[in-house]
């Protein structure tokens, strides 16, 4: 990627069902990679044109680079906003987590969302962090997925669970929403919407992120899936 | 912001704020309501300023929605509502001013807008004006979601203005093609400034004055101008109301005027005179939205500077 690549991600303007509600999405939040959607598309500066970068061509572009596109790094961005330096904005249709920043500026990292995107939009706020977190699969997920199972009981932080190096817990009020941005135990998938429900970022980046953030801080997860827009 | 349109919320718990009322508001020489948005907020401590400048008067400043600040003003509890919209609040001024005079609005009115605006990367891509909106060649490019089809914020859950803008987007058809989402303020103007960072095209319902017009450059689509005959709105109290209103034309131009208690008005008619000449301009309203909502600076802060900037203009408002 080159430094004149202003805008280099973009969503495919490819049709696919948006069917799953908002309760469904809840109950299976968190439940790590299932399979890749082929929508978002990054600039490739040498041939000058936008390419799809789905789930195989970014194991491909990982193993090559061990980290993933320019566009997906953490990097400062331009950005103004009338949102208090230490908000989260997060953009799950392009990819990106914003932590705005004072002088009109934002720190950008890229992110993986779920299939459906985040399935909801609205105002949060973090309630809590963890570093390396344990991992609890959902009844529905134990019930279906033997490597799963075993974890019923509850997965030890550690490099394998994918949640990662640390767990930001969105509130809204003093209620736990269930939804989580959290690290990855597979760094390819940042970009990509491969999971379902929660944000997830590169280890270091989630690292970096919850060393910047305070507790209580302002979350806006903005309305990419609008016909699932519900509020939260 | 301003959109008290929205008058549901102010309707809950007047006697709430009867309590909330303090005891310093009765020791002050008079009260003045704030609104929640921040040229109201501003404004709200303009005048407390100006007006311990100009008459030596302690003013309590005291945030209240718009309907418990006319029962205060009906009641004598409070004497001063810095912004009252119109036509948003007709009701309430029909009520409380028109039928039971309880309350005088000023002469001078700012002028206020109301209507679409697209981002820069949104008019490039050919969404100039409201008929770009009824073609799905032209609007496939706002889809945020994958369905093929885009997306238009309307407003917030609660404002009054976001059903009417459902009612125009009915009626000049782009509801056909365009999901029309409802969300808070803040969501959008967070998706507004992504779109911007990234030269997104974003359309959506937008009103001035408003701090996003000197935040980012955005473009307000062109509409055939306001024709009465053409706004067929039924009331809100007909739960079908949406679908039996129809609206083909831009909006009415609004203003917005400082309100007082007319029985203030007698107890203190060199503070009502004072309040006739206070003539602010939309410029200004969104400065103020500006400095507080950007900039961050407190209201009473922002208030004493601007009354030192303009002191000139301040002690003419008070001269009789």
């Amino acid at each position: 990627m080159t430094a004149r690549c202003k805008f280099p991600v973009k969503r495919k303007e490819a049709i696919r069902p948006r069917k799953l509600t908002l309760a469904l999405l809840a109950a299976a939040a968190c439940l790590g990679p299932l399979a890749a959607w082929a929508q978002t598309q990054i600039y490739d500066s040498k041939t000058h044109t936008w390419v799809d970068y789905d789930k195989k061509k970014a194991r491909q572009y990982y193993a090559r680079n061990n980290q993933p596109p320019e566009a997906f790094r953490m990097q400062t961005v331009t950005f103004r906003t009338a949102e208090p330096p230490g908000t989260i904005i997060i953009d799950g249709n392009q990819h990106f987590l914003y932590l705005t920043q004072p002088g009109g500026q934002a720190i950008r990292y890229g992110i993986g969302v779920g299939r459906e995107g985040f399935g909801w939009a609205g105002i949060v706020r973090v309630g809590r962090t963890a570093e390396w977190p344990t991992w609890t699969p959902p009844a529905e997920m134990v019930a279906r997925d033997p490597n799963a199972a075993k974890w019923a009981a509850g997965m030890p932080g550690g490099p394998e669970n994918p949640l990662g190096a640390r767990a930001l817990y969105l509130y809204e009020g003093d209620q736990d929403t269930i939804y989580r941005i959290h690290g990855t135990a597979e760094p390819w998938t940042i970009g990509l919407d491969v999971s379902s429900g929660c944000i997830r970022m590169n280890n270091n980046d989630i690292v970096d992120l919850a060393s910047r953030i305070k507790i209580g801080a302002k979350v806006i997860v903005l309305m990419q899936g609008a016909a699932l827009y519900k509020g939260v | 912001m301003m959109k008290c349109v929205a008058c549901s919320g102010l309707f809950s718990s007047i006697l709430a704020a009867a309590l909330a009322m303090s005891s310093a508001a009765f020791a002050a020489d008079l009260v003045i309501a704030m609104p929640n948005w921040p040229s109201g907020q501003a404004t709200a401590n303009i005048l407390k300023v100006s007006i311990a400048k100009e008459f030596g008067l302690n003013a309590d400043v005291q945030e209240l929605g718009t309907l418990l600040a006319f029962n205060g003003m009906e009641k004598g509890t409070v004497d001063i509502q810095p912004e009252v919209w119109q036509p948003n609040l007709e009701d309430v001024i029909k009520t409380f001013v028109t039928e039971k005079g309880a309350v005088v609005l000023a002469k001078h009115g700012v002028p206020a807008w109301q209507g679409i605006c697209a981002t820069p990367a949104a008019a490039e891509k050919g969404l100039k004006s409201i008929a770009d909106l009824s073609d799905p060649e032209k609007t496939k490019i706002l889809d945020t979601d994958g369905d093929g089809k885009g997306e238009l914020w309307l407003g917030a859950p609660t404002w009054a203005s976001t059903g009417i803008e459902r009612v125009r987007a009915n009626t000049y058809g782009y509801a056909k093609n365009l999901t029309l989402v409802e969300s808070e303020e803040e969501v959008a103007m967070a998706g507004l400034d992504i779109a911007i960072a990234t030269n997104q095209p974003l359309v959506f319902a937008c009103y001035a004055p408003h701090f996003i017009f000197d935040l980012h450059r955005i473009v307000r689509l062109t509409e055939p101008p306001h024709d009465a005959s053409k706004w067929k709105l039924v009331g809100p109290s007909d739960p079908l109301w949406v679908t039996k209103s129809s609206a083909s034309t831009a909006w009415d131009t609004a203003n917005f005027r400082i309100g007082y208690g007319a029985a203030f008005a007698k107890k203190r008619p060199e503070i009502a005179a004072f309040l006739e000449k206070v003539d602010l301009t939309p410029e200004e309203a969104t400065a103020m939205s500006y400095a507080l909502e950007v900039d961050r600076i407190p209201p009473l802060d922002y208030a004493k500077k601007w009354v030192a900037d303009n002191a000139k203009r301040v002690d003419g408002w008070a001269k009789q």
